[in-house]
């Protein structure tokens, strides 16, 4: 099993910093306290941290915040940016309106 | 200070649409037909494009290629408009967007 | 649903080169991209850029892209643009929304050519107006003609950070402070040079603290750190500044590839998430193809002959080529990326220390902690030489792949050799005549012509000049050391623009002989 999926790790407890406030998600206005805390609540993968936070899920779509995400949560767990498989990558990829996106060209 | 450039050493004088005016909030502002609506608005010395929904913070131009979505704004009344990559027309009706409203935030 | 032969996602320098090559072949090609207008970055880059003629060297990077255009539209190539690309199926089913509606289109082969986006680094303040990315700053003022600020700090010394803090000074910035928190320049020495010269003081081993201002940035406090990249307290320095420029770097657009379903890796030498392809642009998926920055980030060169790489694998997949010919035109695209891998800037060097030069010359130390090469390191170099009479002085003091100095001598006095990572070198016997097509031939704006016994007690010194307004004959003004530091008064005794120098204007200056290996700048007073 990869260290990211060991739920049984013990990583420690939250350890408040003066930083906390930065925002890291500029859409979604999340910071980087609110990341860390994430993953002490048990949000191990990028996956997890987006659904918990919503970060990367803005009009945006984490084309700013992903990479800067990945290093806070991958910090937190102590591993490397490399080991943590990137968010689900879905359609549609750019900001698109529904009433456009519904609308299938003939 | 001016900050259109009106001679460049190597691109030489920028090619440009025609004038055009359009309205930021309740002023009448210049720019040209074509040009992104931020960069008429930059140019216009305007930095402010929107108040953040959460902590009503202001953010302006950061990508300008319409990746970062931070310069949105109302414009001609619809909401999240990346004033970076849409064009500008003459009459254009562009506001300061607060949170996903032209209404600042007292009002909402 | 609409079929192609190949689709390209990406119109810039390496999709465009991809669908060039292709179309040549016979292929029914259309290109997606998002954009107004096609081309990528390469609009943005003014410039002239490095490598040899097949590389298309001393071109500048938006006549390169004209160029492309030109030639994808010969080829046939149908360019779709304002069309964005949302999602693209493992069965190479591309969905676009152009206009109002999404569209489905099928393509036999795909070549995905998103490239990169900027990375971001966050600090106190970061999300102000003012703190733009470094090709928000290279977009306004190179394609709309709308200043990205009148004061500027630079954060990043990689080329894109020191080619757009030249860039802003040619469009009339100011630019303030060049940072970064790393301890040496990561870019190019020339390009370091060219900006150090005109007077920008380089922070290495600093970064920013706090980007100040209520509704938009009206200042910023960098300061230095140590070598685990933590402040120093107590060494902070504070910039009045309207715009703070972040370059620091860029990661692949590979999010399409993986949605495809391709084999992905997190590679930090490739600068992120990219395919697992081979060295021609396949990946795991057989007929979805990549090239240029999505599979690694390089540069705008290597993502051109990338591009035409996959362009023809591409071709040979769908069976317009034989094996044979596409193992004979990739020998010659192979050997042109690989001369544009070498030198200390190769991917493979990226991390190492590099101590001495391929010849074995110890590297400029003063270089790489403040941008430009010291009065008492510079005569070490080969381009460097005293002589009677007018002659070139080149401070290439880097083995960077480049050799435009070589072909536009008429009387072949510089000398790089068949490697073009080599540093040039003065032939000796040879004969200047003072022509002035090195000096504007040199994309890092490094070589000058000196005359050190241009009259009594005078030397003179043709420098490299891409600013407005162009100082006159007769103008008296400063003579600017390496540093950017006045060194002596100077006088402009010629200023020559024609077409051949491709708007390099070439100033000559007069000033006091002791002064010729020290004058590198002119300034007015």
């Amino acid at each position: 099993m990869n260290q990211v999926n060991d739920r049984s790790r013990d990583i420690g407890a939250f350890v408040p910093a003066p930083d906390d406030d930065m925002i890291i998600c500029r859409c979604e206005e999340i910071t980087k306290g609110e990341i860390r805390k994430a993953v002490h609540d048990g949000m191990f993968t990028m996956t997890e941290i987006r659904r918990y936070l919503r970060t990367g899920m803005g009009l945006c779509q984490g084309q700013t915040c992903a990479k800067l995400v990945k290093g806070i949560v991958a910090r937190e767990l102590g591993i490397s940016p490399a080991e943590l498989e990137p968010a689900t990558s879905r359609v549609p990829m750019r900001p698109i309106e529904m009433h456009i996106f519904a609308n299938e060209a003939k | 200070m001016e900050s259109r450039i009106a001679e460049h050493p190597i691109l030489g004088v920028p090619e440009k649409g025609k004038k055009v005016t359009f309205t930021y909030n309740d002023t009448q502002v210049e720019g040209y037909e074509g040009e992104p609506i931020a960069a008429a608005l930059k140019a216009a010395g305007l930095m402010v494009h929107r108040y953040t929904k959460k902590e009503h913070k202001p953010r302006g131009i950061f990508c300008a290629i319409g990746r970062c979505t931070d310069c949105v704004m109302v414009v001609d009344g619809k909401p999240n408009i990346r004033t970076c990559v849409t064009p500008l027309k003459e009459g254009m009706k562009v506001q300061t967007q607060y949170g996903v409203s032209d209404k600042p935030f007292a009002e909402q | 649903m609409k079929r192609y032969d190949l689709i390209i996602v990406g119109a810039g320098p390496s999709g465009l080169s991809a669908a060039i090559e292709a179309a040549r072949r016979g292929l029914n090609v259309v290109v997606f991209d998002e954009n107004e207008k096609p081309g990528g970055q390469l609009f943005k880059q003014i410039h002239k850029f490095f490598g040899s003629k097949e590389h298309k060297a001393k071109i500048r990077g938006f006549v390169i892209g004209e160029q492309l255009l030109k030639e994808a539209d010969e080829a046939g190539v149908e360019v779709v643009l304002n069309a964005t690309v949302i999602g693209l199926y493992q069965d190479k089913e591309v969905v676009v929304r152009i206009g109002e509606a999404v569209h489905h289109y099928k393509g036999d082969a795909v070549i995905i050519a998103t490239g990169a986006s900027e990375n971001m680094v966050t600090f106190d303040g970061w999300t102000l107006p003012g703190v733009i990315g470094a090709g928000a700053a290279q977009t306004m003022m190179n394609l709309h003609g709308v200043k990205p600020g009148n004061k500027v700090l630079m954060l990043g010394s990689g080329n894109v950070g020191l080619v757009v803090s030249f860039q802003l000074l040619q469009c009339g910035c100011e630019v303030v402070a060049l940072v970064d928190a790393a301890p040496k320049v990561g870019g190019y020495g020339v390009h370091a040079a060219k900006v150090a010269r005109t007077g920008v003081p380089f922070y290495l081993s600093h970064t920013i603290v706090k980007a100040e201002g209520e509704e938009c940035v009206t200042g910023v406090t960098i300061a230095e750190v140590d070598s685990h990249f933590q402040f120093i307290p107590g060494t902070e320095k504070h910039f009045d500044v309207d715009t703070i420029c972040l370059a620091v770097g860029l990661s692949p657009m590979s999010q399409l590839l993986k949605m495809a379903g391709c084999e992905m890796e997190d590679n930090p030498k490739r600068g992120g998430q990219v395919p697992i392809c081979d060295e021609y642009g396949r990946t795991s998926l057989p007929g979805v193809f990549v090239a240029g920055d999505v599979s690694g980030i390089e540069e705008a060169s290597s993502a051109m002959i990338e591009g035409r790489m996959a362009g023809i694998v591409a071709a040979e997949y769908l069976g317009y080529m034989e094996k044979e010919e596409l193992d004979s035109n990739l020998v010659d695209l192979d050997k042109a990326l690989d001369g544009l891998r070498q030198g200390m800037f190769a991917p493979k060097n990226r991390g190492k220390d590099i101590e001495t030069t391929d010849e074995g010359i110890p590297v400029s130390k003063n270089l790489l902690k403040h941008g430009f090469v010291a009065d008492d390191e510079i005569e070490r170099f080969p381009g460097v030489t005293h002589a009677k009479g007018i002659h070139p002085v080149m401070e290439c003091t880097q083995n960077i792949p480049c050799n435009p100095c070589q072909d536009a001598c008429p009387k072949h006095c510089i000398r790089i050799g068949s490697n073009i990572t080599a540093l040039p070198a003065v032939e000796e016997g040879s004969e200047c005549v003072g022509c002035g097509m090195c000096v504007a031939s040199c994309s890092g704006q490094a070589i000058f012509l000196v005359d050190e016994t241009y009259e009594e007690g005078y030397a003179s010194i043709t420098i490299p000049y891409e600013f407005l307004p162009l100082p006159e004959v007769g103008a008296k003004g400063n003579a600017l050391g390496r540093d950017g530091k006045k060194v002596c008064d100077a006088e402009v005794i010629s200023v020559k623009s024609i077409p051949a120098f491709d708007k390099t204007n070439l100033l000559t200056m007069k000033v006091p002989t002791e002064y010729a290996m020290k004058a590198r700048f002119y300034k007015e007073a």
